[in-house]
């Protein structure tokens, strides 16, 4: 009779008996649900936390280079990898389209990760425990992990940040104690990260250190994601024997040659769009903010990557 | 103006059967697109075939989400609701000329957002979760089609104001009419959230505005995204209860009730959407609680409620034609052959314990960490939209074809097996899917051995099963709903007239007689199968905050 209006006096009869009994243990269902959820809070171990600071994306991108540099114990297919202290602030930092740091955490140890994005909305997935939280460019979200199994685990990006988006994945290492790192190849990192290189005025920088600062920020900038530094070609030119180079490059349209170097790098970095090595037309290079003096570190580094 | 039903004896305003039809046809054409689609999606994800590129894969996700969610749930829907308020009110169309105008619109947006992502200028993901950023067209395009939308609900109103007037359907509205108003009012708060969204969303892409808040846009975006999703139960639920009386002359056990549920939905869906920001920083755990359990659950009652509405009134009715006999001989004698009635059983099977229970579980604050992102999540989805609302459509679809395009239905044994086919693919896909994401697969993601990645991940090696269990159930789907299009399309254009009771292929039940009143339950039967539900819910229930206490300590 749904179709029809209903019969006279439908909104006075009773509910039948089993319609009710559904109803009184649906009711019943829901509010159990809601007190569970509470519940959990008080005893459960796995709860979404509160805390949220409002940043920016260059401030935390700054925040998470900082930290990086603080803590660098070596590197890992390019990404840097750091050993935080047990119980300290962890800087994750999520952009298109990878994950820095990557890093090694003790057993049953806490740490606080602050967890943000330096540009899109990126997803933190760990795997294979299968946790997962949502990264936002602007908020710091902090979520306080405590790992309670040893072994290697990757944090995968599950929110569509682009074309590279599958590409994104992090790592993290869980052990109990230092000879397990041999169980992951990372015995040879450091077992404390360097100290920091100073850089002032009156005393330049030598060479190495030059170039270690520009690995630094090969991997800190993220220009890892497209150059390589063996030969191989990803999304960019890789930078192996890249000095020096005659290249066949594109301005404005017009074809023409160009040898790399200092002036060419710097204005490659500044101006990404002006000079474009032919063959990778299609891959915009992101604004990639430098200072000279960063600049410079950057070219010792491409300079020393020689055939 | 108005032609008398020789079928049901509905009166039946040829204007509004115009505007059925055409909105019926755009229908069935988003659907079609969506299913290509997601048929090349499916043999991309299955990496064996990995049959794509990563550019036209995103884009195709984006595709398929649009025309799949979007236009044919929409579309479909706007004709159900002309339906609803003309020919079940036996009222004439209020403003058929401002009809096509929201047609128009609803076409346009169609053409203008499909055309900018096959351009390759909006792989955004339906979501399109700023700052990632599309063509302006691309939002300009949904508006569009939102605001013929909004138009159209806003019509069904009238219709409703001129019914009312006129009193044409006696003294209380007809329980299908009053479950599709709930639909038309949950889809004006969507579509006023649409609105708060897109357009802010529009002028950041233009460049006129600097930011859309990235947390803001994603709370706002779900006031669209999942109450529209309301939408659908609303207008499905009313479709089962109309099958029901078509069927087997049946009706709600107690329409008192069922308006009740109705009216849950309206009030507490919205604030639901809260469920979508449970892994999210920036609101805290105490909004998330709050919001899905006082919110969400009052809206899940409802479907509990109509739960066991829906199936005691076949039941009641059943047992007043005399199969009265033990728990369940009324659903043994029920009309089988009748494709619209196997569809909407299967459907509400499909929901409640696929899509149903999955929902509530992923839906609580820290069961959601175990799946937030997974393929689990359209898994979940596959089960209440594809499985409930879009084979609740094809099911009702083999009732429009005969009384609204007045056609015959083409290949009637086929339309037999259809919706079981169907049932079957999206039921392997949407488990297939489910057990993957609980295995951590992630969705929308293009290649499960991150090839071009600093590092590489292998999942749990029974992901290799599921996945094949996915792409059947996809293959076996995408084979059903062709079926169904062609089914309709050779019915509708090629089909022979309809020229009376004498050619209808499916029966439409009389009244059954008056039940002997009886002590006892109504629905025995019913309440069997919505505890065997309860159990199903419990264990899943369990099993997932078994597998949430077994990852790492997070607070």
């Amino acid at each position: 009779m749904s179709l029809l209006s209903p019969k006279e006096g439908w909104y006075d009869t009773k509910v039948s008996k089993d319609e009710k009994m559904w109803m009184v243990i649906a009711l019943i269902l829901c509010l159990a649900m809601f007190v569970w959820m509470i519940l959990w809070h008080v005893y459960g171990k796995q709860n979404p936390s509160s805390i949220t600071y409002r940043t920016t994306t260059t401030e935390f991108a700054k925040l998470s280079e900082a930290y990086i540099k603080r803590n660098l114990v070596g590197m890992d297919n390019g990404v840097p990898v750091v050993r935080p202290e047990p119980n300290s602030d962890v800087f994750l930092l999520a952009e298109m389209w990878r994950f820095s740091p990557a890093m090694i955490l003790i057993k049953d140890q806490s740490y606080n990760f602050h967890i943000s994005s330096k540009d899109l909305v990126h997803g933190f997935s760990l795997q294979p425990v299968n946790m997962n939280f949502q990264i936002y460019p602007g908020y710091d979200y902090v979520l306080k992990f405590t790992p309670t199994e040893t072994g290697e685990f990757k944090i995968v990006c599950n929110e569509f940040c682009g074309i590279g988006h599958h590409t994104m994945i992090g790592k993290i290492i869980v052990i109990e104690k230092d000879e397990d790192l041999k169980l992951y190849g990372y015995e040879n990192m450091k077992t404390k990260p360097d100290p920091i290189i100073e850089e002032s005025d009156d005393k330049p920088l030598s060479e190495e250190q030059m170039v270690t600062l520009g690995e630094q920020l090969y991997a800190l900038k993220g220009c890892i994601g497209c150059h390589s530094t063996d030969g191989s070609v990803l999304l960019a030119p890789s930078w192996k024997g890249l000095y020096g180079k005659t290249e066949d490059i594109k301005e404005g349209g017009k074809k023409s040659t160009v040898t790399v170097d200092d002036a060419y790098i710097k204005e490659s970095i500044l101006e990404p769009q002006k000079k474009i090595t032919i063959g990778f037309e299609s891959t915009m290079m992101p604004p990639t903010p430098m200072s000279d003096k960063e600049i410079a570190q950057i070219t010792a580094f491409i300079k020393s990557l020689k055939n | 103006m108005f032609r008398t039903c020789d079928i049901t004896g509905f009166k039946v305003d040829l204007r509004s059967e115009k505007l059925i039809r055409y909105n019926a046809v755009f229908a069935v054409i988003s659907l079609l697109m969506a299913v290509v689609a997601a048929l090349l999606l499916v043999f991309t994800r299955y990496q064996p075939m990995h049959l794509l590129g990563a550019e036209w894969y995103y884009r195709l996700v984006t595709f398929h989400g649009l025309n799949a969610l979007i236009f044919w749930i929409i579309f479909f829907e706007v004709a159900g609701l002309y339906f609803g308020s003309t020919v079940i009110l036996n009222t004439r169309f209020c403003s058929p000329k401002t009809g096509w105008w929201a047609f128009g619109l609803m076409v346009a947006g169609l053409v203008i957002s499909n055309i900018i992502i096959l351009m390759g200028k909006a792989d955004v993901m339906l979501t399109s979760y700023t700052p990632l950023k599309a063509h302006p067209l691309y939002y300009l395009g949904i508006i569009l089609f939102a605001v013929g939308a909004l138009i159209a609900v806003i019509l069904f109103f009238g219709n409703l104001m001129i019914a009312r007037r006129e009193k044409t359907y006696g003294e209380t509205m007809p329980l299908v009419a009053y479950g599709l108003m709930t639909a038309a009012i949950i889809a004006v708060i969507t579509l006023a959230s649409g609105a708060l969204i897109y357009i802010p969303t529009f002028l950041w892409s233009l460049g006129l505005i600097d930011n859309v808040d990235p947390a803001m846009y994603k709370l706002i975006w779900w006031g669209l995204g999942h109450s529209s999703q309301q939408i659908n139960v609303a207008a499905m639920v009313s479709i089962w209860y109309m099958t029901s009386f078509l069927t087997v002359g049946g009706t709600s056990i107690n329409e008192k009730v069922s308006r009740s549920a109705f009216v849950l939905y309206i009030l507490f869906i919205c604030l639901a959407s809260a469920h979508h920001l449970l892994t999210d920083p920036g609101v805290s755990s105490a909004w998330k609680v709050w919001n899905t359990s006082y919110a969400m659950y009052l809206a899940v009652l409802a479907s509990m409620i109509h739960a066991f509405a829906v199936p005691s009134s076949f039941e009641v009715a059943q047992r007043k034609w005399g199969f009265n006999k033990g728990l369940f001989q009324w659903l043994a004698k029920a009309p089988w052959g009748n494709p619209a009635f196997s569809a909407i059983i299967l459907a509400i099977i499909g929901f409640g314990f696929i899509g149903g229970t999955t929902g509530v579980i992923f839906g609580m604050e820290q069961t959601n960490i175990i799946v937030h992102n997974t393929i689990a999540i359209p898994g979940h989805f596959k089960g209440t939209v594809v499985i409930g609302t879009t084979l609740t459509f094809m099911g009702i679809t083999y009732y429009l074809i005969p009384l609204i395009f007045r056609r015959k239905i083409v290949g009637f044994k086929l339309a037999q097996w259809q919706p079981w086919l169907f049932f079957i693919g999206i039921a392997m896909l949407s488990i297939g899917m489910i057990v993957l994401g609980q295995l951590g697969v992630p969705r929308r993601h293009w290649d499960n051995t991150f090839s071009g990645g600093p590092f590489s991940h292998n999942f749990n090696p029974a992901v290799d099963f599921f996945w094949v269990i996915t792409m059947l159930g996809g293959v076996i789907a995408f084979t059903a709903t062709l079926i169904w299009i062609l089914i309709v399309v050779f019915s509708v254009f090629w089909g022979p007239k309809v020229n009376g009771p004498q050619d209808m292929q499916l029966t439409i039940s009389p009244l059954p007689p008056e039940g002997k009143p009886h002590k006892g339950f109504e629905a025995p039967g019913t309440l069997v199968l919505t505890f065997l539900f309860l159990l199903v819910f419990l264990a899943l229930f369990f099993l997932n905050w078994k597998w949430l206490a077994a990852t790492w300590n997070v607070n």
